[in-house]
């Protein structure tokens, strides 16, 4: 300051000229330093503008990223989920295939049990009438098992037992269950074998006592396999040979069967094959213990029966 | 091994009740005592204790139906349940049984396991 006014001194001892010239000079100087300092202005307020807009943009920018950090995090946990859901899925496979496997197990042990049960009950079965049908000597009560095997495990509703004649001319009914056996007349036999069988009878008709010759005379058992009640009622449900060794002696038939037993089941098999082979041999025991007056066997005939010269003659 | 039920098989049929025990003798604990008609069964209930009885209705001297009329009389054994034996035939015996006061039927030809199954129902024996 102190400068400017020992210059302005200066100046004032100027010529004319020269003072315009200076006054011309400051005016410019002043209109320099006015546009100096609106431009200044103006560039701070485009500065403080800019300012304002980077710092809006940098906000934008900061909840964006919070935006995908929240974003990463979501996808992260939801990879984490999925490989969570992934690793349980397998874990449920396993657990899954390894009840399979115990099931099957099971079904198999189950299975088996069922199956060892029911041979147990055929077995039983087999049993009780084996027993039954040797625990006497006594002719009624050989038949009476005999019926009641029948009756009671096979659930037959009539039945009759057929022994051929002295002459093999025709078979007769020695006993009968659920039909009139007044009805039950003999079956004649003939030589072509069943095509010409007649029977005089009133249940038992053409067809049944055909059948009943034919198994006579093969000796094949006739059993129905199958639902009973959709098959020929005119056949009879069962007939079964009566053999001694290789001798058929009569024939065992089922007529009909209980309404609630449908079909013969595979112990009924079984035990139509134990009476083929056993039940002749019952009742023709049973006839000549009779025929000795109920005398059961000396003991000195049991030991002639089993001595060895015996034997050898057998052989 | 101490027999923890006691059971009376009424039956004629010796078959039947060899049947009838062979598979009861799969009830494990359970004694089985036989009678062969109505008045031997109440014979053999007035000489023991018995937890359950299995009857045929069908038999002579006594039958079953009898026979259940008369257990279901008497106080000892009012309570003891009773399964009757029937024939797919007799719906009128078996209505009848169930009538006096049996708690269930078997209709024949009987099944081992239907037996079984009946007999620990009633004695409420777990499988």
């Amino acid at each position: 300051m102190t400068e400017k006014k020992s210059r302005g001194g200066r100046r004032s001892e100027q010529p004319p000229a020269a003072a315009d010239s200076a006054s011309d000079l400051k005016t410019q100087r002043a209109e320099f330093v006015h546009t100096f300092f609106k431009k200044g202005a103006e560039f701070t307020e485009e500065l403080v503008k800019e300012n304002e807009r980077l710092r809006k943009n940098a906000g934008e920018l900061e909840a964006e990223n919070a935006k995908l950090r929240t974003q990463l995090a979501k996808d992260k946990a939801m990879r984490e989920l999925l490989e969570k859901i992934d690793q349980l899925e397998n874990e449920k496979q396993n657990l899954l295939s390894s009840m399979h496997e115990q099931e099957a197990v099971t079904n198999r042990f189950s299975n088996r049990f069922s199956e060892i049960e029911a041979e147990l009950e055929n077995f039983a079965t087999l049993y009780v009438a084996s027993y039954q049908l040797h625990s006497t000597l006594r002719l009624s009560t050989v038949l009476r098992h005999l019926k009641e095997l029948l009756l009671q495990l096979v659930g037959a509703r009539s039945l009759a037992f057929y022994v051929v004649d002295d002459a093999k001319r025709s078979l007769v009914a020695v006993a009968t269950e659920g039909v009139d056996a007044r009805n039950v007349g003999p079956v004649a036999l003939t030589e072509s074998g069943g095509a010409s069988a007649q029977a005089t009878s009133v249940s038992v008709g053409p067809s049944a006592a055909s059948t009943i010759e034919r198994v006579f005379l093969t000796g094949v058992a006739q059993v129905i396999e199958g639902p009973v009640a959709g098959s020929d009622p005119a056949i009879p449900a069962a007939c079964v040979p009566m053999r001694i060794e290789d001798d058929i002696v009569g024939v065992i038939v089922v007529f009909e069967l209980l309404a609630q037993k449908k079909e013969f089941v595979p112990v009924d098999f079984e035990l139509f094959k134990l009476l083929a082979a056993h039940a002749a041999t019952a009742l023709v025991a049973a006839q000549l213990y009779a025929k000795a007056g109920s005398r059961l066997p000396s003991l000195e005939s049991l030991k002639d029966a089993t001595s060895p010269s015996e034997s050898e003659t057998e052989r | 091994m101490s027999a923890e039920y006691s059971c009376l098989v009424v039956e004629d049929s010796p078959m039947m009740r060899q049947l009838l025990v062979l598979a009861l003798s799969r009830v494990k604990n359970l004694r089985v005592t036989e009678a062969d008609n109505g008045v031997d069964g109440l014979r053999k209930l007035a000489g023991g204790t018995f937890d359950i009885i299995l009857t045929d209705i069908n038999m002579p001297i006594m039958d079953g139906l009898k026979l259940v009329k008369r257990v279901r009389s008497d106080p000892a054994h009012k309570d003891t349940p009773i399964i009757v034996i029937t024939t797919e035939g007799s719906s009128e015996d078996r209505q009848r049984a169930l009538q006096l006061g049996a708690n269930a039927y078997i209709t024949k030809p009987i099944q081992a396991p239907q037996v079984i199954a009946k007999v620990k129902e009633l004695l409420k024996i777990d499988a």
